[in-house]
């Protein structure tokens, strides 16, 4: 990658969108996902239900939690500290990279989704060769008899030796 | 990169054709017509392992295995979460007759506090196996010798006595002090109830940070030999045979007519099939026999409270009445 | 002399040859088990239930004290190796003994946790040898305004976690302690923030935040980099400690373990307040502290000490008391149980030979843990030579086994997830995630002792200033505050002196 910086200079543009030009400093834009964050949880902290019997009722915790984390993002939003370089370096990420995290992420996803409707023993398998695979491991033997062996030995010792029981699934066992 | 993508979508498209053809379930009726299970049989456990519901399950399906009641496999599946609404939930959705799962009074109390769709009403309760009870105790150097002089003061003066309990007000540790103290006069509304989820409830009466414990009668046992706490009543309808136990006083003795059962039991899906109902309550009174039950019940302090199909539910409509009228007056309910 | 003779006959059992073979299953069985993110000391007791059931009692007891240990030290080796804290208690150890492990000296950090798991786990055991009946009265001495106090003491911790920004250690904090409130709360049964779900009216549970803000969003650091190979693997599974390290760990074991065992003592507040808090007064009193956080040696064994002295100091009120102060001791109680063994106050006096037997076979348990582990370590060591790619794979299954086996829904999973990227996003702004759990953790349990606290005294807040030992932590948590405000002018003045 010669051209790291062009790279993620165009990803930032991409991802960041409209806002950055309103926004300058990453603080700002963080310290306002934050105030609408606390504003959210706030409203939430007052409609809840009062009880009678306590002298300290149970909205009073989340409503002081509330008011720290919007007087705290104001001040981030004022702060105006050079973010270390390792926190930008951090950022600058290839978008090739961002596009292999987010396939990753769905992986995970569409194994979660199927794992009580399909089984642990199957999706596992599927999932470890798969992932694995996808992510650059190309000895597609060791691959496939790792991610055959693990999950039928996690099964077996779950169910049988610790007797918590994993979805069984599809597989007549 | 193509390769790839080919093996992708080949696996994932194997994965979902298995996923749609799933298997047959259910049980059939055998061939000299008595119904019997013809898959092994799940029982649920509405929280994590290690609690009461976990124990009385992993300890009925090993005497069932181990005493050949049920010839079947049985396997004990934990569903925590949502003070046992998950668990609930999950049975209701499966409405096969190999699922079954244990319960005690949460069943009830948990949905009138408005945090469950489902009450016992939504399944079939099997047979109820065994019973426990509550227990108020004080220290020892307390000014009350019993239920009376206690309830009194609190008539006085209730801001000044704080009842301390493991669960949260409207849950059982809460509820079974109320229903005793409301029969004695009390104003429920002004009693001055602490929760303490952290294990920290008998140390906090220990030092004096509580007056009242509010507990099962197990856990104030070790104490009260000891000579730490005396415990001023007992929530049973009849004193408790054993050691030590059985000099705890009824509330029912000192005049105060109230009692709670912590009662549990076991219960299938909704609309369990008769065949299948009147098999599972057979066996769970041959388990309730038996004498390898007998001793585990010995062991953990369980008392035996056997009851059918019917007069489970009778018992069942009765407590979830008595126990709404006092939420309402809590105004618990949602 | 009534304790050496007690713990004698315990040690004769101890050392036939069925007392050896079952202290050694347990170890095994422990470790393996504790090694599996989500499955700690808790599961592993739990699932030996059944097994223990109508064996003799003194085996038994050795089996359950090798299973106990070896399942705490098998949580250190996960949260080390894949920054994967399985049990609370574990969180503290992957903030140094992790990126021990990404400089190639998985095996050193390893030994360093084994060994001073071994020293913290045996002077506690020692402690409770001899002052079993005296601790037992501090056990009771603390109620929800110490506990509070407590609390509070560990929040204080946050500044020294901030890498930098006290500002977004704070918000960290303050954003984990938002989620820590959702669920029902214990004083009024009100649900707060759970959208009429069941799914969270327990509240979320702390494997899913840890495992995802730590384990999860690790991975993803790994993915990106995952064509990077370890520096230095040669080494990877030495365990070989230089003189200079070993020194380094004397202090924190020698201090640690004694602090560890007296919070351990304390019912409810365990290993993890245990071993934040060795974790972050080590830090404040190192005069290397840069290097906490950066692959410290007393950065691993402080928390690790911490814990396992805690873990044995929580035997003095369940031995002492027949109080559970832990979910782990609270599941021994039920082993204990159905043993047929009831601690209690009266276990001392009525069955002295099974307080010792129990006593004893801790020593050996933790005896047997350090001579069973130290060799496996090269072995266990070698999953970081696991090509990058496969071990991805193969942590993401290890954190939803590790989730699915305590919650048994898939609603925890996508939480999982989302905690995953919730952490890495964070990392990419620079927050830190040790504050975020921190508040997490010990959140929920102050808000609640504030309002115990405050029922108690019907809303008065002098309730806090009128208890001798409350007071007491509140100065000292100030003091440490501003310990490292006065260390400073200290050695700045020094320096000057000097230069003069």
């Amino acid at each position: 990658m010669g051209n790291g910086a062009d790279v993620s200079h165009r990803f930032h543009l991409l991802y960041l969108g409209w806002w950055m030009k309103v926004l300058k400093t990453t603080n700002q834009k963080i310290a306002l996902f934050l105030i609408v964050l606390s504003i959210v949880y706030l409203i939430l902290s007052f409609r809840l239900p009062p009880f009678a019997y306590v002298p300290v009722d149970s909205d009073v915790v989340p409503i002081s939690l509330g008011f720290l984390l919007l007087f705290l993002s104001v001040l981030l939003f004022f702060k105006k500290d050079r973010e270390s370089e390792e926190g930008q370096s951090n950022r600058a990420i290839p978008k090739q990279e961002i596009l292999i995290l987010v396939a990753v992420l769905l992986f995970i996803l569409l194994y979660i989704f199927l794992l009580e409707r399909v089984g642990f023993i199957l999706v596992t398998t599927c999932f470890i060769f798969v992932c694995s695979w996808f992510l650059g491991y190309k000895k597609w033997v060791i691959n496939a008899v790792v991610s055959v062996l693990t999950p039928i030995l996690i099964y077996y010792l779950f169910t049988s030796f610790l007797q918590i029981e994993l979805p069984q699934g599809v597989l007549p066992i | 990169m193509k390769k790839m993508a080919g093996a992708l979508v080949l696996t994932f498209v194997l994965v979902f054709t298995a996923a749609c053809s799933s298997s047959s379930s259910g049980s059939q009726e055998s061939d000299s017509g008595e119904w019997k299970p013809d898959k092994p049989i799940e029982i649920v456990a509405p929280a994590g392992p290690g609690g009461g519901w976990d124990t009385t399950a992993r300890m009925a399906a090993k005497v069932f295995e181990e005493e050949g009641i049920i010839q079947q496999d049985i396997g004990v599946i934990n569903k925590p979460g949502g003070g046992g609404a998950l668990g609930w939930s999950y049975i209701h959705s499966k409405k096969s007759p190999n699922s079954l799962f244990v319960s005690s009074p949460p069943l009830l109390l948990v949905p009138l506090n408005g945090q469950s769709q489902y009450t016992y009403e939504d399944f079939t309760p099997i047979a109820n196996m065994i019973a426990d009870y509550g227990a108020f105790a004080v220290r020892k150097d307390a000014k009350w010798d019993n239920l009376n002089e206690l309830f009194d003061d609190m008539k006085k003066d209730p801001s000044s006595i704080t009842v301390i309990g493991a669960s949260s007000p409207g849950s059982m540790d809460h509820i079974q002090f109320v229903k005793v103290a409301k029969k004695a006069g009390v104003d429920i509304k002004k009693i001055k109830y602490v929760s303490d989820q952290d294990g920290g409830a008998l140390t906090a009466l220990l030092n004096g940070s509580a007056d009242v414990y509010t507990t099962g009668v197990a856990e104030t046992l070790e104490q009260a030999k000891a000579g730490k706490i005396k415990v001023l009543g007992v929530t049973s309808e009849e004193r408790l045979d054993g050691d030590v136990v059985s000099t705890f006083p009824t509330a029912k003795e000192q005049g105060i007519d109230a009692t709670f059962v912590n009662w549990r039991g076991f219960f299938g899906p909704p609309n369990m099939d008769e065949a299948a109902l009147s098999y599972y309550e057979k066996k769970f009174k041959e388990l309730s026999d038996s004498e390898a039950w007998a001793e585990i019940r010995e062991k953990y302090g369980w008392k035996e409270m056997y009851m059918d199909h019917d007069e489970y539910m009778e018992f069942l409509s009765k407590e979830k009445d008595e126990l709404q009228k006092l939420i309402d007056e809590l105004s618990l309910g949602k | 002399m009534e304790a050496l003779e007690g713990l004698l006959t315990g040690f004769q059992i101890a050392f036939s040859f069925h007392g050896i073979l079952f202290v050694l299953i347990g170890v095994v069985v422990g470790t393996l088990i504790g090694m599996i993110p989500g499955l700690g000391p808790i599961t592993a007791i739990a699932v030996m239930i059944p097994v223990i059931y109508g064996m003799d009692p003194t085996l038994a007891l050795l089996m359950m004290a090798g299973v106990y240990y070896g399942a705490a030290y098998g949580g250190a080796a996960s949260s080390i190796l894949l920054n994967a804290p399985g049990v609370s208690e574990a969180v503290a150890t992957t903030f140094d003994g992790y990126p021990m492990a990404q400089q190639g000296k998985a095996g050193k950090a390893l030994a360093i946790a084994a060994i001073s798991s071994f020293v913290g786990g045996t002077v506690g055991v020692i402690l409770l040898t001899f002052f079993a009946p005296t601790l037992a009265k501090v056990a009771v001495s603390f109620g929800p305004p110490e506990y509070f106090m407590l609390m509070l003491m560990g929040l204080t911790a946050i500044s020294s976690l901030s890498e930098g920004s006290t500002i977004r250690a704070l918000i960290s904090a303050t954003v984990g302690f938002m989620f820590a409130t959702i669920g029902i709360d214990a004083q009024t049964g009100t649900p707060r923030f759970t959208f009429d779900s069941p799914h969270l009216t327990e509240g979320i549970d702390f494997l899913v935040v840890a495992l995802g803000l730590f384990a999860l969003a690790e991975v993803c650091s790994l993915i990106l980099n995952r064509k990077e190979r370890l520096t230095d693997q040669k080494n990877i599974g030495s365990l070989h400690l230089t003189k200079k390290e070993l020194h380094e760990m004397k202090g924190p074991m020698g201090r640690q373990s004694i602090l560890g065992f007296l919070i351990g003592v304390l019912p409810g507040a365990g290993g993890t307040i245990a071993s934040f808090l060795g974790y972050l007064t080590e830090k404040r009193i190192a005069k290397n502290s840069d290097e906490f956080g950066k692959g410290s040696v007393k950065g691993v064994a402080a928390p690790e000490t911490a814990n396992n002295g805690s873990s044995t100091g929580a035997f003095v009120p369940l031995l002492s008391l027949g109080i559970p102060g832990s979910g782990t001791t609270a599941v021994m109680l039920g082993a204990l149980i159905v043993l047929g063994i009831q601690p209690g106050p009266m276990l001392y006096q009525q069955h002295p030979d099974v307080f010792w037997g129990v006593i004893a076979s801790m020593y050996i348990g933790n005896i047997f843990l350090l001579i069973l582990n130290l060799p496996l370590i090269p072995y266990i060591s070698k999953i970081l030579k696991i090509p990058r790619p496969l071990l991805i794979s193969l942590v993401i299954v290890f954190c939803i086994i590790g989730v699915y086996g305590i919650s048994f829904n898939t609603f925890d999973l996508y939480l999982l997830l989302g905690f995953g990227v919730l952490g890495y996003l964070m990392r990419l702004v620079s927050f830190p995630a040790a504050p975020f759990i921190l508040a997490f953790i010990l959140g929920g349990m102050m808000e609640q002792s504030l309002r115990q606290s405050l029922t108690i005294s019907n809303g008065s807040l002098m309730i806090f200033a009128t208890r001798p030992v409350a007071l007491t932590i509140l100065i000292l948590s100030i003091l440490s505050l501003l310990f490292p405000y006065f260390q400073n002018r200290w050695q700045k003045r020094n320096r000057i002196r000097q230069g003069l």
